[in-house]
């Protein structure tokens, strides 16, 4: 066949540098968490606010990718492969602003309990065992999606069930902490940070469920978000 | 090889025996589901309905099938044996690279590939179940149920807009005023009536190119086709007249089938419910347009339409 690999060499660059900024959003992510992560185990209130300020960082990527989609739609008009490229592109950089979000969820309730708060060391230790998943589930969903890996998209389910299981595991915790009332309030917060860390490994989840959309054309979510998740 | 050159409908037919053949027709019709166009391309008239409706706005296409198509000039094969479908009433759009026979493949289907010296075609073509290429089919009639629009806009030069349109038609209308509500429904029907009612006398050529362009889509209309094959119509013209002809392929498909060649990918996607890719003399792909450009079965299909190679 009579190839031209130089056809649309320009776009193909502008495509490729666009999926490097979007894909460049998860490692400002994987940053983030691991901060709020930290800050969370060593309840630093001063590094929960620079991951409140650097929420910035991602939401301006957020805006750079967005406008470069807008900009490749109406310029380049793509199709086939590319389109799907583009549109999952522009799905991968709403989570990654909803991830960056969640990191901020996490990080504003951390001052709320003090600088010395009553920790339930098993509650904290299962809360790490989230944030570790949640971290690992992000890089996986930025490598399947690079590599275009099916397998390796899928694979993220099996990290994800686990993630809820310690959710719920931390919500019956929350119930059964005791009658001490600030013992209680800071259980609730806790439950709020695995929300938010159970929030962000669903979103990984939808990068990888992207990954298979742009190699197969077809959209199939992975696993059945409207089955009932326990007390979660 | 002249594709602007237009097709003298009917001014090689005696319309002395025309008559005779429509009265034969009436006795002979054949029932089925396309007698009209069965009537016709089998060199014969099919009556014009009793109320004196031009049928211009009523008609329904009719569906065209390719069966082993191959067309060559001389002994060099264009197109290499190609199975296709276009369906009654959709609009079909042809795409591929230069060369691969695009052009070549749509004037097989109302036998105009034959008119270059030393081509010819091979294969069938069935307008519905009818062969055109069966010795006994009257190769003119073919080429009134088969319309063609071409790249270039090419009215009679000399004609006024009326005259232009009523070329094909002039032979074989018994009254003037029937003549006349013909040309009006075709200019109607090609969405040109609005602009050209005051300058019927006008010459054709003074018109812009894109109400050129729908002149002669009025031209094909009058005489009452049931497939419009369209060659890259819109490559002369501005977004503006391209779009308005974008707007008439839709209108037209509920009354024919249309068949389109163009280079204009975004064109095919906006106009186009099916759309076929070819390379190098061969179908490789054809299912729905939404589909040839989300979704492409053949990876050669994704990288032209992608841009990367033609």
């Amino acid at each position: 066949m009579d190839t031209h690999a130089q056809g649309r060499a320009h776009f193909q660059a502008q495509l490729k540098e666009l999926e490097a900024n979007a894909l460049g959003g998860l490692d400002l992510i994987v940053e983030q968490l691991d901060r709020v992560l930290e800050a969370l185990h060593h309840q630093d209130v001063e590094l929960a606010q620079m991951v409140i300020a650097d929420d910035d960082r991602v939401d301006g990527r957020y805006l750079e990718v967005h406008q470069g989609i807008l900009s490749l739609l109406a310029l380049q008009a793509p199709v086939a492969g590319d389109l799907r490229l583009v549109a999952a592109l522009l799905h991968m950089i709403k989570h990654i602003e909803r991830m960056g979000d969640q990191c901020v969820n996490i990080a504003k309730l951390i001052p709320l309990s003090g600088y010395e708060p009553p920790v339930h060391q098993e509650m904290l230790d299962a809360l790490a065992k989230m944030g570790a998943f949640a971290r690992s589930e992000v890089v996986q969903s930025k490598a399947a999606f690079a590599a275009r890996d099916i397998e390796l998209a899928e694979d993220l389910v099996r990290q994800d069930r686990e993630i809820n299981r310690l959710n719920r595991e931390i919500f019956n915790m929350a119930i059964e902490i005791g009658d001490d009332p600030d013992r209680r309030e800071w259980a609730m917060h806790m439950t709020l940070v695995a929300r938010a860390l159970e929030r962000i490994g669903d979103n990984a989840v939808d990068i990888g469920e992207q990954v298979a959309f742009v190699v197969t054309g077809l959209f199939r979510e992975f696993s059945d978000s409207s089955r009932p998740l326990g007390a979660a | 090889m002249t594709p602007e050159r237009p097709i003298p409908e009917v001014t090689d037919v005696d319309p002395e025996s025309r008559t005779e053949q429509e009265g034969e027709a009436q006795g002979s019709a054949q029932p089925g589901a396309v007698p009209a166009a069965r009537a016709r391309i089998s060199g014969q008239r099919a009556e014009p309905s009793a109320n004196g409706d031009t049928g211009v706005q009523a008609k329904r296409g009719l569906s065209v099938k390719l069966e082993g198509l191959r067309a060559f000039y001389g002994a060099a094969e264009q197109v290499k044996g190609i199975d296709l479908e276009f369906r009654a009433n959709e609009v079909t759009a042809i795409i591929g690279p230069s060369g691969c026979g695009k052009s070549t493949m749509i004037r097989c289907i109302n036998r105009m590939h034959e008119e270059i010296p030393g081509a010819h075609a091979q294969g069938r073509v069935l307008l519905e179940d009818l062969d055109v290429y069966d010795p006994s089919v009257d190769v003119v009639a073919v080429r009134r149920a088969v319309g063609m629009v071409f790249q270039k806009p090419n009215p009679f030069p000399t004609m006024s807009v009326f005259d232009n349109v009523a070329a094909g038609l002039r032979l074989t209308s018994r009254r003037r005023g029937d003549l006349r509500a013909k040309v009006e429904a075709a200019l109607r029907g090609a969405g040109l009536w609005e602009e050209v009612a005051e300058r019927l006398d006008e010459p054709g050529a003074g018109l812009s190119g894109g109400q050129q362009q729908r002149l002669c889509i009025a031209r094909s209309l009058a005489v009452n086709p049931e497939v419009i094959l369209m060659d890259e119509p819109c490559s002369a013209l501005d977004p503006v007249a391209t779009l308005k002809i974008e707007e008439l392929i839709d209108e037209l498909k509920q009354r024919v089938t249309i068949v389109i060649v163009t280079h204009n990918m975004q064109q095919a996607a906006r106009v186009a419910d099916r759309t076929a890719f070819m390379l190098d003399g061969l179908l490789v792909e054809v299912g729905p347009t939404k589909e040839i450009f989300t979704k492409p079965g053949d990876p050669r299909t994704e990288e032209y339409v992608t841009g990367k190679f033609g």
